[in-house]
């Protein structure tokens, strides 16, 4: 038996959260005062404000060692052992401040199994991960089985997205403000993708509707051999209804139900991207990797 | 009477050619870049010796376009192969400097063409704007539908309508040059709409 944990980085509904526990990440606007996302302050509170007040630069912080050990004790305690999915490594020291729970934990608890897994991705990316970890329980396989099985899905996790704005990116230091200014003026839209755990630019477009209709047409490429196999996310930051034009649009090309609610992107990943911005991730599902090794 | 400025500005225009006709056939903007860029140190050479040739006042202009194309070029290349938000940012930050500085140049330039010749060289500063923001747009459309304008303008340069003095009015490699980016540009849509259609953004499988 094994308890599923994740940093809030994973950006699951509420409903989702509900069977496993979340270890939140910490937003700050002022430096001073730090809360905790989705318990402090929710998405919208947080998105609403970033959008409302300009010159406000909101900072996100890992979830510390003791806020891990808050949430492992419990489980521990109850005679459960652990799998707990961090945001990728390479994004945040999340995945650092559970290992080091993990390991100071293992003195008190010897007989129990703490397993930390990278996702090496983030947002709905994290978030299919976690899913088909959860699917994996629900099935009755045993940790080391689950684990095993976690990290081949972890390699077939792709994620894609694109913002509505280049402020935010400017923002977090991703691009600089001639770049910025240059491509706001010219409506420059940058698809990014999360690869080996880091973000970069695959490709520059012009206008947000061409940014999406490529990147529909370049995921329904990428899925059109063996949709049935595979597990689609898609996220947003105040953009609910081009999520849900792109989700039924992708349903109707690749002839398949897209099974995951809608998410909203997190303060993780969203400060980076800002209002407006969509996430699109698959990754394989779990029966599909059991079955490509047993061929 | 031909004289060896002249000859030599010919020479220059046929390699021009050969580098201009070839960038525009490349779908990749980091080789495209490079290519266009040794085009454009040809393309300023013969001006210059058309200026010596037939009078430096009427290629005054063409000559600073020449040169801005050519740095131009090799720092777009630079930015494109580089490929990392500090090297674009360095790059567009250069560019903006340029863009400015070539206004201020191209200004100077059109006050002092003779008056008759103003308004091509005016007509010249905007496309050649619109090319520079043409080439810096993604994908491989923007930059040939820009070139065609720019190629066209430029040509016009290098008839009688604007070269003015002496016996040749008439700058017949400049006008190759230029049709020959119109022509493979022309080549470019047809071996484009000939091959099967190609995805622009590739993703990942699973």
């Amino acid at each position: 038996m094994f308890q599923v944990i994740s940093d809030s980085g994973c950006d699951f509904t509420k409903d989702e959260a509900k069977d496993i526990s979340i270890v939140p990440f910490y937003i700050s606007f002022d430096q001073k005062n730090h809360l905790k996302e989705g318990i402090d302050i929710s998405l919208e509170d947080y998105f609403q404000r970033l959008v409302s007040e300009k010159n406000v630069f909101p900072k996100t912080a890992q979830p510390s060692p003791q806020d891990y050990i808050d949430a492992f004790k419990p489980h521990l305690e109850a005679g459960r052992d652990i799998i707990s999915v961090t945001i990728s490594s390479k994004f945040s020291g999340s995945y650092n401040s559970a290992t080091l729970a993990a390991d100071m934990l293992k003195e008190e608890y010897p007989n129990r199994i703490i397993k930390i897994l990278d996702s090496l991705n983030g947002s709905v990316g994290q978030g299919l991960v976690l899913r088909e970890i959860i699917k994996m329980q629900n099935a009755g396989y045993n940790l080391q089985k689950t684990v095993k099985l976690a990290e081949e899905i972890i390699k077939t996790t792709r994620l894609y997205f694109t913002v509505d704005n280049l402020e935010y990116l400017k923002r977090g230091g991703r691009i600089g403000p001639t770049t910025a200014l240059v491509g706001g003026l010219l409506g420059l839209r940058p698809i990014l993708q999360v690869e080996n755990g880091q973000v970069s630019q695959l490709d520059n477009v012009r206008g947000k509707k061409n940014a999406l209709k490529l990147i529909q047409e370049a995921m329904v490429n990428a899925l059109q051999d063996e949709p049935q196999n595979v597990n689609i996310s898609i996220g947003h930051i105040l953009s609910e209804q081009e999520a849900v034009d792109f989700k039924t649009k992708t349903e109707a090309a690749l002839g398949i139900k897209i099974a995951n609610p809608i998410t909203e992107v997190g303060a993780a990943i969203g400060s980076h991207a800002g209002p407006g911005a969509l996430a699109f991730a698959y990754c394989k599902k779990y029966n599909a990797i059991e079955g490509d090794a047993a061929a | 009477m031909i004289n060896t400025w002249y000859i030599i500005a010919q020479i220059l225009g046929v390699i021009t050619i050969g580098f201009e006709f070839a960038s525009y056939q490349i779908k990749d903007k980091t080789k495209y870049f490079l290519i266009t860029g040794i085009g454009s140190f040809f393309w300023m050479l013969m001006f210059f010796a058309i200026g010596v040739s037939t009078g430096m006042g009427t290629q005054l202009s063409l000559i600073v376009a020449a040169i801005y194309s050519t740095i131009r070029n090799i720092v777009f290349w630079r930015i494109f192969s580089k490929n990392t938000p500090e090297s674009k940012e360095a790059g567009l930050n250069f560019l903006l400097a340029m863009i400015v500085i070539a206004i201020v140049a191209g200004v100077f330039t059109v006050l002092n063409a003779p008056e008759q010749v103003r308004w091509l060289h005016i007509l010249g500063l905007v496309v050649a704007l619109g090319f520079v923001i043409g080439q810096y747009l993604p994908g491989v459309h923007y930059v040939r539908i820009a070139v065609v304008f720019y190629a066209i303008v430029v040509m016009l340069t290098q008839t009688p309508i604007n070269i003015l003095y002496g016996d040749f009015r008439w700058n017949i490699m400049g006008i190759l040059i230029e049709t020959a980016k119109i022509a493979s540009v022309v080549i470019f849509y047809v071996r484009y709409s000939s091959q099967p259609k190609q995805a622009q953004l590739v993703f990942a499988k699973p």
